[in-house]
């Protein structure tokens, strides 16, 4: 099934949409946002300059510092009376990334989900499970909206409590699992510890997504439960999940693309670069209204697919992302900077400011280390007791500025390695 | 202030009232008779018919429902539409560890969000306000309710779910919410800690507090809307009848207006189940006249309170409740979950190392609802190492939050030391507003 015929329209027609609606939209950023008027300006280009979707390489680039350097309203191209809902994620200084949508964007979020269960094979009597984090992250609410505009039946569990996800899915009646990709492993994992088969539930279909997962991780979680896992694509600057995702094909993603647009640059040129060249992604976003950004500069590794799919849909598709051009790290679909890390211990000045972040999976779940240096003056005849009082604040600080769990060791004065330039922050032992 | 509305029902006259009531009550009776067997069993014991029902004043002679009813079909068996048309479940923890589960239709959610947008408007609250909603969002009614009720009417919603004060402090000033939705208790507990923050909780712009979810007090809405120098508003709900905006009060504050044109409310006397007059305190019942997925007919809430008739100065011809003043059964609220005794009982009965004698002692320390339970344990079990107790405890704990979605303290104390009783036994000690 196949939800919206903008799936399946011929080049030219998709085309002469997106020009349509590209005109439209750096017309409205042009005079409601000052930060792109002022970009415009400073490069001597005008709302006439862009005459079709072939215009879009003239136009600014966007990136994430440009949204906090905006926070946290300043980017919205409509006054806050049309804005119905702003999500955010944690950002860098401990101010979050805020974006915003109007009715109409919610109810375009809400079509670009519906597409995605369409093509997953759903139906409406089908009982969806969302095992995603509701609230201020857009997971939890953009499968929730678009499972109801679909009409399949949502059961809004959010995260953890794995005990109950286990006893709704065989109570409930359970057809669709909405996780990431490292949960649906560690809930298949728990249930067979319980004696339970994961494959007794009769899951036919999850949608997966918010962190880097390999084909190894897919094959592993399809022969586990026994149903189909499709790659799921989306950050919250553009819409949240629903920029993306796998057909029953599964072979890589189907862009939304009239919405947003694509394109492929060089790392370090920034020039726009031709299907099947990898390089970063980014889009632009030509209906949204609340906050369409322009040239968005993702920071993920992928290419641009433009064969046609034995789906029937025409939209390009993405190759899955083969990584992130930062240091972000995705911690159970958390974004964590280690500068946020570095922010929090040099905020709270009970340590030194060396430290090293360990990244892992354990039983499938990502788990964060943070190992930072004692101070000087501080020995380890202060007693265990003194140092435990000092993890436990570090950590309690880092739940409440980052919302994830992390697991804080300090460690004696100049054990951790110096570096003579860039430091090695990260250890990332996850995918090895 | 100018007087508004979200929709003509809410002014409606008596006699518009009984019509509106009339035909919806009827055309309910028919829907259940045919589709829920639980039902049609019900009143073909009682020599009911749907014919019988001729207008609301025929509602005495239906069957009661009983969270218990809920539970026995658990946990589809009393919907009256088919799953194709059923689009969202929520689901409250129940005594064995089987929630109570509730359904609704596309329309069942797009009459909530009306409810929400009445109570929203009385409140004084538009599309101009951004809604800092607190509620915690997922199986349990109150976040989504709110959240799809604030959406309808235009409004931005900020969706931070329950939790995390520092991050609520901070988008309180950062983010110009003008609306805060959580539980009065924990609107407390923010404003303390902006205090002790050295921020003053009088310093945002936020206008409009909109506190449900559990009991609270007259003095309680004073310190609140002093603390913050905001309008406290209250709004009443339950997920068996809808979730939050069954009903709401206005800035005339004379009770709380029960939307009587979807939830037709009476007032029975607990033990006999006859029905009271308007004015007599008594268990509040409630007959849902619209819902197509999941109608339930006089369904028992177990909240003591009145009910008053008349037009309130707001405008409004809704019938009015008082706060709720308390309950027919030992359910507790504790930080807006239910919470009954026989959950934890059915807990402490399973493990091992404990004797079924314990005592449940809810207070409320920096405002913040809190609950411990007092537990004895088997004999021998003291002369173990503390290391033991201590992993009884955390077992019990661990159990306790997995079922309720509650951190509860638990203590193990000596065999004997808990007071026998001779009749019924003394489970709860609450000495919460006390």
């Amino acid at each position: 099934m196949i939800w919206q015929q903008e799936e399946c329209l011929t080049r030219d027609e998709m085309q002469a949409l997106q020009s349509k609606r590209l005109i439209n939209t750096v017309s409205r950023v042009y005079h409601n946002v000052p930060f792109y008027k002022n970009k415009m300006d400073d490069m001597g280009l005008e709302i006439g300059d862009i005459k079709s979707i072939e215009d879009i390489t003239k136009l600014p680039f966007t990136t994430k510092q440009d949204l906090r350097d905006n926070y946290p309203y300043k980017l919205f191209a409509v006054p806050m009376k049309e804005v119905a809902r702003v999500h955010a994620s944690s950002g860098t200084t401990g101010k979050p990334t805020v974006v915003g949508y109007t009715k109409n964007d919610l109810d375009m979020w809400a079509d670009c989900i519906a597409r995605f269960y369409a093509a997953m094979g759903a139906t409406n009597e089908d009982v969806v499970q969302n095992a995603l984090g509701y609230g201020f992250f857009t997971g939890g609410l953009g499968f929730h909206y678009g499972a109801e505009k679909f009409g399949a039946t949502i059961v809004p569990i959010s995260t953890g409590n794995t005990k109950k996800q286990i006893q709704v899915m065989q109570e409930f009646g359970t057809t669709i699992l909405v996780c990431t990709p490292s949960y649906a492993i560690y809930l298949g994992e728990s249930m067979k510890a319980l004696g339970i088969d994961p494959r007794s539930i009769g899951i036919k279909a999850a949608p997966l997504g918010g962190e880097p997962w390999t084909y190894e991780m897919r094959g592993q979680i399809e022969d586990l439960w026994g149903m189909r896992a499709h790659d799921s694509y989306g950050l919250s600057e553009i819409i949240g999940p629903g920029v993306a995702f796998e057909c029953q094909a599964q072979n890589h993603l189907h862009i939304n693309e009239d919405h947003f647009v694509p394109e492929i640059i060089g790392r370090d040129t920034l020039k726009s670069l031709p299907y099947g060249s990898e390089g970063e992604l980014v889009f632009t976003c030509i209906t949204k209204e609340a906050m369409p950004l322009l040239r968005y500069r993702t920071r993920d590794i992928s290419s641009l697919v433009d064969a046609p799919c034995s789906c029937g849909r025409t939209t390009i598709r993405m190759t899955k992302c083969a990584g992130r051009t930062d240091d972000m790290l995705i911690i159970r679909g958390v974004n964590v900077f280690p500068s946020q890390i570095e922010s929090v211990l040099l905020n709270l000045g009970e340590t030194a400011p060396h430290y090293v972040l360990i990244v892992d999976r354990v039983n499938n779940l990502d788990t964060l280390e943070v190992w930072v240096e004692g101070k000087e003056d501080i020995t380890f005849v202060d007693g265990m007791r003194y140092m435990k009082e000092i993890e436990k604040k570090i950590t309690d600080e880092i739940r409440s500025v980052l919302g994830i769990q992390v697991k804080v060791k300090l460690v004696e004065n100049k054990t951790i390695e110096r570096s003579e330039g860039k430091a090695k922050r990260v250890i990332d032992r996850r995918n090895k | 202030m100018k007087m508004s509305y979200w929709q003509k029902e809410e002014t409606a006259s008596l006699d518009e009232k009984k019509a509106i009531q009339s035909e919806r009550l009827i055309k309910t009776v028919n829907r259940v008779y045919d589709h829920v067997p639980f039902y049609h069993k019900k009143m073909k014991e009682l020599g009911l018919e749907p014919g019988d029902i001729k207008g609301i004043d025929d509602l005495k002679s239906l069957p009661f429902t009983t969270k218990q009813d809920l539970r026995d079909h658990y946990p589809y068996g009393l919907f009256a539409a088919p799953m194709e048309d059923v689009v969202r479940i929520h689901a409250s923890s129940g005594t064995t560890g089987q929630p109570t589960v509730v359904g609704y239709t596309k329309n069942d959610i797009h009459m909530w969000s009306d409810m929400i947008a009445r109570c929203f408007t009385a409140y004084g609250i538009t599309k101009h306000d951004i809604i800092q909603n607190a509620y915690g969002y997922g199986l349990f009614t109150g976040g989504l309710g709110v959240h799809h009720g604030a959406e309808h009417l235009g409004a931005a919603v900020v969706p931070i779910s329950g939790g995390n004060t520092k991050k609520q402090i901070q988008l309180l000033q950062e983010f110009g919410s003008t609306v805060i939705t959580c539980t009065p208790s924990y609107a407390l507990y923010i404003g303390e800690s902006m205090k002790n923050m050295g921020i003053d909780p009088r310093s945002t712009k936020l206008r409009v507090g909109v506190f449900g979810a559990e009991p609270w007090t007259e003095e309680m809405r004073e310190q609140i809307e002093s603390l913050f120098g905001i309008d406290a508003m209250d709004i009443y709900g339950l997920s068996e009848v809808l979730g939050p905006g069954v009903a709401f009060d206005c800035h005339k504050r004379t009770g709380l207006h029960i939307n009587d044109d979807h939830f037709v409310p009476e007032i029975i006397n607990a033990d006999t189940l006859e029905p009271l007059a308007n004015g007599q305190l008594g268990e509040l019942v409630f007959t849902m006249i619209t819902k197509e997925a999941l109608p339930l007919l006089r369904y028992r809430t177990r909240d003591i309170t009145k009910l008053h008739t008349g037009k309130c100065e707001c405008g409004r011809t809704l019938v009015r409740m008082d706060k709720v003043t308390g309950r027919s059964d030992d359910m507790l609220i504790i930080r807006g979950v239910n919470v009954f005794p026989s959950q934890i009982e059915s807990i402490i009965l399973k493990v091992a190392e404990t004797a079924p004698h314990y005592v449940l002692i809810v207070d409320r320390i920096n405002n913040l609802d809190t609950l411990e339970v007092w537990v004895e344990a088997k004999e021998g079990l003291f002369s173990d190492a503390i290391k033991s107790l201590e992993k009884v405890e955390k077992h019990i704990t661990h159990e306790l939050f997995s079922l309720l979605g509650l951190h509860v303290k638990v203590k193990l104390v000596e065999p004997r030391t808990i007071e026998r009783s001779e009749g019924k036994a003394k489970r709860t000690i609450d000495r919460r507003n006390k």
